[in-house]
């Protein structure tokens, strides 16, 4: 176990670093064959089964193909802007979870204002997911890009209100904080209204079916993503667990209290919990029909606004006043 | 305003094969959209001219490869009309059995690509999937193809039905209704699904009616017209067949009418099983098929799954001197223009998907 204490040196936070990349690594590689093997299962299928036992190693084989095939910009692409923004959003979702406490004793940052620093840095994922749309000279990107800037406040406003509501359970937006403030009770009892809104946002954030809209990919091909090569694209779907797993780590911690739980280590509870958060997402995946835009921009402001709002009073009258 | 033109297509996830659609963009308000077709022109109409006529039927059924015996019997029914060959008693029950069991499976495979444009993934494309393949299994122990069946000779058919067919055509048939209707719970007690197929794509009856659409399209819009109810054929009016309209004219309409219909077909193989007689149905042999006279012309038309299919033959002695189809999916089609003007750019899928289009029906 890594002690990070303000006196520990630049070496101790590189090695943890790297000890949260492997993990990601590894949640992004297991969630990439639960999720295809739970979706063929709801879809009457078998999903992988030869590579590898139970067909574990077909991701792998995936990335192999993935990385063997030809690399190639399109000549009108903004190279810089197509290829800077993958490895970017890559680590930003990394650093995102670095900024997360994964047990009272690991973290990278144990910040007083933790939790809004990651939806600070979180907020910075449109924008380059924006950029890089337009940087592709691709008209399927460009609506891509428009689209995820419509959507944007309509989903980031509910986002922090209800985290705004759960810093004022906790009186506090220290990340450890708010999961020790939930030893009683989880914040999923303490504001429903909230987890229901927190979530529906979150899918939004998470670019995950059915608010996938920047990537529909029965309409816009592949959406921001239509342009990028292959080697590049297994970015992009190293990318898409790395989010999920940052998402899901974040509602264990603000709604299923975060590490705790009896006998087992608080990071086994709270990868457990993250997971069984992912399963949610993947299972959602699998059910929903795409919403449309129009249909987004009504649900964020005429439902998840006002749901983020009332649970923001409701929080302040039964909890705070 | 500002319009931008993209081009969807010819390689798109959702164009059903390669269909080009130019369209015209304001914002995320379709103005304009222009279908370019040609992509899987195979020059069929002029290739059986080369052809006599009983070699004919394998390239027909490639025409709609969805529901390729509904194209087969089409055009064996053309050259019937020609020859003035009677269809045998059992036979016609035969075909009607075939036919509604391929107008089953192609409604299912519609079914699933439909939610499939919406943005499911692949769900209820494989559940519906399942069921075409319950059905695709009868067809196979009635006619022994999977796909591609050549199953109609002039009078009859090649293989007549097996024995006990009747039986286990029922039990399968009990098990599509049952998963249809489960279909259907799944999807319209979803809100997400509700608002994405009401009001989207509405075409209305004057419009359908002068644009020319037939099928369900035409019966969504709420027009009663069906080729089986008009212009009965084979057994259509002696089995108690009920057409299936929706005022609505939007793609909840045509989505209705298309399940409504899969029921409707479930009913008529039924009833088709129970009335049909004992006899014979093998048709005749090809190497008996006679010539017709020059300059002879005769025109069937039927209902496929996918609207009216019209048939216009000229004969010259062996060979058609000219075989003119009227493609239902064609002429369904040139509906997306007035359809699709004033919506998203997602209903543009939703409205596609709804006019249930077979490139290769549309390109022939």
């Amino acid at each position: 176990m890594l002690l990070v204490t303000p006196a520990a040196g630049a070496l101790q936070i590189l090695a943890y670093a790297i000890a949260v990349t492997v993990l990601i690594l590894v949640y992004a590689y297991t969630f990439g064959w639960i999720e295809r093997k739970l979706i063929a299962k709801m879809q009457l299928r078998h999903g992988p089964t030869t590579t590898g036992k139970y067909g574990m190693l077909q991701n792998l084989a995936d990335f192999i193909k993935l990385l063997s095939k030809e690399h190639t910009v399109p000549r009108n692409a903004d190279k810089l802007l197509l290829l800077a923004s993958l490895p970017l959003l890559l680590s930003i979702s990394i650093f995102l979870i670095l900024l997360l406490p994964l047990s009272p004793s690991l973290s990278g940052a144990n910040l007083s204002l933790g939790l809004l620093a990651v939806f600070v840095v979180l907020s910075f994922m449109p924008l380059i997911i924006f950029v890089n749309g337009f940087g592709s000279s691709n008209k399927f990107a460009e609506i891509s890009a428009q689209r995820s800037m419509i959507m944007l406040l309509s989903y980031e406003i509910p986002l922090l209100l209800v985290i705004a509501s759960a810093a004022l359970l906790a009186n506090s937006y220290n990340i450890s904080g708010i999961v020790s403030s939930q030893s009683g009770r989880w914040f999923l009892i303490s504001m429903p209204i909230g987890f229901v809104a927190f979530f529906i946002a979150m899918l939004a954030e998470l670019e995950r079916s059915p608010l996938d809209l920047r990537e529909a990919d029965s309409e816009l091909i592949a959406g921001w993503l239509t342009d990028i090569s292959a080697p590049y694209y297994s970015l992009a779907l190293f990318l898409d667990y790395t989010r999920m797993f940052f998402g899901s780590l974040v509602i264990a911690i603000l709604f299923l209290g975060g590490w705790q739980g009896p006998v087992l280590p608080p990071l086994v509870w709270l990868l457990l919990k993250a997971a069984l958060i992912s399963l949610a997402v993947i299972v959602v995946r699998a059910t929903m029909v795409r919403m449309r835009l129009d249909r987004l921009l009504r649900l964020g402001w005429l439902a998840l606004l006002p749901l983020a709002l009332l649970n923001l009073i409701i929080t302040y009258i039964l909890f705070v006043a | 305003m500002t319009v931008t033109r993209i081009n969807i297509g010819p390689i798109h996830p959702s164009t059903h094969g390669v269909l080009r659609l130019v369209v015209d963009l304001d914002g995320d308000t379709i103005v304009n959209v222009e279908p370019h077709v040609g992509f899987l022109h195979r020059g069929v109409e002029k290739l059986v001219e080369t052809r006599m006529y009983m070699q004919c039927p394998p390239y027909m059924e490639k025409l709609d490869y969805v529901a390729p015996m509904s194209y087969d019997e089409a055009y064996v029914s053309v050259i019937e009309k020609a020859q003035g060959i009677e269809v045998k008693e059992r036979a016609m029950y035969v075909r009607t059995v075939m036919l509604e069991l391929e107008r089953i499976a192609s409604h299912l495979l519609w079914l699933g690509s439909m939610s499939n444009d919406l943005g499911q993934f692949f769900t209820l494309f494989m559940w519906a999937f399942r069921d075409r393949d319950t059905v695709l299994r009868l067809l196979e122990e009635a006619a022994g193809g999977r796909m591609f069946y050549v199953n109609m000779r002039l009078g009859g058919v090649v293989k007549d039905i097996p024995d006990g067919f009747a039986e286990k055509a029922s039990a399968a048939l009990q098990q599509v209704e049952k998963h249809t209707h489960e279909y259907e719970v799944y999807l319209e007690k979803n809100p997400v699904f509700n608002e994405r197929m009401k009001g989207v794509g509405v075409l209305s009856r004057e419009l359908a009616i002068s644009l020319g659409v037939t099928g369900p399209v035409l019966r969504g819009s709420g027009v009663s017209y069906d080729v089986r109810k008009n212009n009965p054929y084979y057994v259509y009016d002696k089995l108690n067949f009920r057409m299936q309209t929706r005022r609505d004219g939007d793609s909840f309409g045509r989505y209705m009418v298309r399940l409504l219909e899969i029921r409707e077909s479930i009913r008529l193989v039924r009833e088709a099983l129970r009335k049909m007689p004992a006899g014979d149905a093998i048709g005749m042999p090809i190497r008996l098929v006679m010539p017709i006279p020059k300059n002879m012309t005769a025109v069937t038309n039927r209902e496929l799954p996918r609207g009216e299919c019209m048939m216009y033959l000229v004969a010259d002695k062996q060979r058609p001197y000219r075989l003119s189809i009227r493609a239902p999916n064609f002429i369904n089609l040139s509906a997306i223009g007035e359809m699709a003007k004033g919506h998203h750019t997602a209903d543009l899928f939703t409205i596609l998907g709804s006019l249930d289009i077979v490139m290769g029906d549309v390109d022939r």
